[in-house]
C-alpha cells in the first residue's frame, strides 16, 4: 500500500466513525417515531398535546398529556432560575476573581457534583430534603415542584458554570486592560466588559443547562411526586415527561395505545431537547464573529 | 522645579517576582512634548509605560520601588487609587482593542464610569472623534459594532476612547505597529496634532517613527535608561555608544 492510498484509506475510516453516531441517532429518531406515531390514529394530536387528562389504563383510557408537559416546564423553569444565577456566579467567580488555590478546588469540586450519578442525587431528594420540607411548610409530601427543582438546578449547575466559564475565560486580556486603563474597577469591568462580551456562551450555557434539566429522569422519577395533574402550588406534586415514561413503559403491553402514546410523549420531549440545542446553537454563532453591537 | 514637568521618576525599580526589569531610573517627561521610547526587545520600555498608569500591578508578583511623582504625589503612595491615576493618564496599546460595543457607547464608557454626569454626552462623543480624526469615516454608524471597522480606525477609535476621559497623559504602547503605512501615517499625523493638548508618551519600535514624530527619546538597553536627550540630538550626535550602535542598526 503506497503514501496515497493509505491516507485515503485513513481518511474513509474516520468517516465510517462519524457516520457511525449519525446512523445511530437517525435509527433511534426512526424508531421513536415509528412507535409513536400509531396513537395519532386514535387520539387527535390536539387532544394528546392539550388534553387535561392522563388516565392511561382507564376504560375508557384517556391520553392527554398537557399535564405532563406542564410537569415538565414547571420544574425546568424553577430549577433554571435557581441553577442561573449560581451557576454564572460561580462562573464568574472561578474565572476573574477567585486566586489560583481557590479557582482548583472549585472547579474540581463542580466537575465532581456533574459526575455524580442522578439517582445518588434523587435519593438525597427523597431521604433528606422532602422530609424537611413536609415538615417546614406542613405538607402531605415532600416529593414535589420544589424538591425536583432543587435537584434538577444541582444537576444543571455544573452544565451552566463549566460552559459559562469557558465563555468568560476566551473574553481577551485585550478588553479587560482597556477597560482599566479608562478607570474602571474590577467590578465594572466584569459587569460592563467581561459579562457582555461572554454573553451568549453564557446564554448557550443556560440552554443547554435546562436541556439537561428537562430530559433528566432519575430524579423527576423520585422526587417529583408522581401527580398527573396541573398543580396549583409549588408544593403540589407533578409527573414531568421523562418520569411518566419510565414509570409506566415497564407497565404496558407491547403496542398498546398506551404504550405508543409514551413514545408519543418520547417524540415531544425530543422536539423540546431539540428546540432547546438549536437555539444554544443558533445564539452562540450569532454573535461569534462581530461581537454584539446592542450591548 | 521645573514647572513643565509633569512626571518625574527617581531612582524606579521594577520586579517581575526575581526578575529585575528596570533598574534606577530616573528621568523627568516634559509637559505637551512626545517623548519616545526606545530600544530593543525586553529592555523595559514598555514595563516603563505600564508603570506609569499603574497598570503592571494587574500582574500577579510585581513589585515597585522609588517614587513616581505626578501632580506632586507619589501615583505608588499607599492612600493612591489607581482608578484615579488611570483616569487622568490614559493609555493606547499595541494591538486596537475597542469593546465589542457600539462605536458610540465605545466612547462613552470611560466617561460614565465617572460617576459624574456628563451634561452632553453626544457633544462629547462627537468631541473626541474629531480629535482622533475618526468623526467623518463614523458619523453615520455611531450605533454599529466598533469590531467593523478596519484595524487603523480601531485605533483611532481606541485614541478617541482615551481622550474622552479627558487625561493629562496620553500612553501610547507601539500604537503602530498593527497598522499598514496609511494608518501608520494618519495615527502619527494625528500625534503631531495632539501634543498641543496633551502629553504624550510613546513606546516605539520604529526608529523612523521615533525621530519622525518625537520631541524627546530616551533609549533603553536590559533595564536600564542609556541615554534621554532630545530626539534630534540622540539621532544625530548620541553622546553614548550604545545608543548610537542602536541607531545604525548595529544591533537590536
Amino acid at each position: 500500500m503506497n503514501r496515497k492510498t493509505k491516507e485515503i484509506f485513513i481518511k474513509y475510516i474516520f468517516f465510517l466513525f462519524a457516520l457511525v453516531a449519525i446512523i445511530v441517532l437517525a435509527m433511534i429518531v426512526f424508531s421513536l417515531f415509528r412507535e409513536g406515531m400509531p396513537i395519532f390514529k386514535q387520539v387527535s394530536v390536539k387532544d394528546f398535546l392539550f388534553g387535561m387528562e392522563w388516565y392511561p389504563t382507564f376504560d375508557p383510557p384517556y391520553f392527554g398529556i398537557f399535564p405532563l408537559i406542564v410537569g415538565s416546564f414547571i420544574v425546568t423553569i424553577f430549577a433554571t432560575l435557581i441553577a442561573v444565577p449560581l451557576g454564572v456566579l460561580a462562573a464568574i467567580y472561578i474565572s476573574e476573581i477567585a486566586p489560583r488555590s481557590i479557582k482548583e478546588v472549585l472547579k474540581s469540586v463542580i466537575e465532581l457534583l456533574a459526575g455524580l450519578p442522578s439517582v445518588v442525587l434523587g435519593f438525597f431528594g427523597m431521604v433528606v430534603i422532602a422530609p424537611v420540607l413536609q415538615n417546614v411548610f406542613d405538607l402531605p409530601t415532600g416529593l414535589n415542584i420544589v424538591n425536583a427543582s432543587m435537584i434538577l438546578a444541582l444537576m444543571a449547575i455544573p452544565t451552566i458554570s463549566s460552559i459559562s466559564e469557558d465563555a468568560l475565560y476566551a473574553v481577551p486580556q485585550e478588553f479587560k486592560e482597556a477597560s482599566y486603563a479608562l478607570g474602571a474597577t474590577k467590578f465594572e469591568t466584569i459587569a460592563k466588559v467581561i459579562f457582555p462580551a461572554a454573553l451568549s456562551g453564557v446564554t448557550t450555557a443556560v440552554m443547554l443547562g435546562m436541556a439537561r434539566a428537562i430530559g433528566e429522569t432519575m430524579v423527576v422519577l423520585m422526587v417529583a411526586g408522581g401527580a398527573a395533574a396541573i398543580p396549583e402550588s409549588i408544593f403540589d406534586s407533578v409527573r414531568p415527561m421523562p418520569a411518566s415514561i419510565a414509570a409506566e413503559m415497564g407497565e404496558t403491553p407491547y403496542r398498546s395505545l398506551h404504550y405508543h402514546a409514551l413514545f408519543a410523549t418520547g417524540m415531544v420531549l425530543f422536539f423540546l431537547t431539540l428546540t432547546f440545542n438549536l437555539i444554544a446553537d443558533y445564539v452562540s454563532n450569532k454573535f461569534k464573529q462581530t461581537g454584539s453591537a446592542t450591548l | 522645579m521645573d514647572a513643565d514637568i509633569i512626571i518625574r521618576l527617581k531612582n524606579v525599580n521594577f520586579f517581575y517576582g526575581e526578575n529585575q526589569a528596570l533598574t534606577n531610573i530616573n528621568m523627568n517627561f516634559r509637559k505637551n512634548k512626545v517623548t519616545a521610547l526606545i530600544g530593543p526587545s525586553g529592555c523595559g520600555k514598555s514595563t516603563l509605560l505600564r508603570l506609569l498608569n499603574r497598570m503592571n500591578e494587574l500582574i500577579d508578583a510585581t513589585r515597585v520601588e522609588g517614587d513616581i511623582i505626578f501632580e506632586d504625589k507619589n501615583i505608588y503612595a499607599p492612600d493612591v487609587d489607581p482608578v484615579e491615576i488611570r483616569r487622568k493618564i490614559g493609555m493606547v496599546f499595541q494591538k486596537p482593542n475597542p469593546f465589542p460595543k457600539t462605536i458610540y457607547n465605545n466612547i462613552s464608557y470611560g466617561p460614565k464610569l465617572t460617576g459624574v454626569p456628563v451634561d452632553d454626552m453626544n457633544a462629547l462623543v462627537e468631541q473626541s472623534l474629531k480629535q482622533a480624526v475618526l468623526w467623518d469615516e463614523v458619523k453615520d454608524i455611531l450605533n454599529k459594532s466598533a469590531m467593523n471597522l478596519s484595524g487603523g480606525q480601531q485605533q483611532r477609535l481606541c485614541i478617541a476612547r482615551a481622550l474622552a476621559m479627558k487625561p493629562d497623559i496620553l500612553l501610547m504602547d507601539e500604537p503602530t505597529s498593527a497598522l499598514d503605512p496609511i494608518s501608520t501615517a494618519k495615527i502619527e499625523e494625528l500625534i503631531e496634532e495632539l501634543k498641543k493638548n496633551y502629553t504624550i508618551i510613546i513606546v516605539t519600535h520604529n526608529m523612523q517613527q521615533a525621530a519622525r514624530i518625537s520631541d524627546e527619546t530616551a533609549f533603553f538597553y536590559l533595564g536600564n535608561l542609556i541615554e534621554y536627550s532630545k530626539t534630534e540630538k540622540i539621532f544625530t550626535k548620541p553622546d553614548v555608544k550604545q545608543t548610537e550602535d542602536y541607531i545604525t542598526g548595529r544591533f537590536g
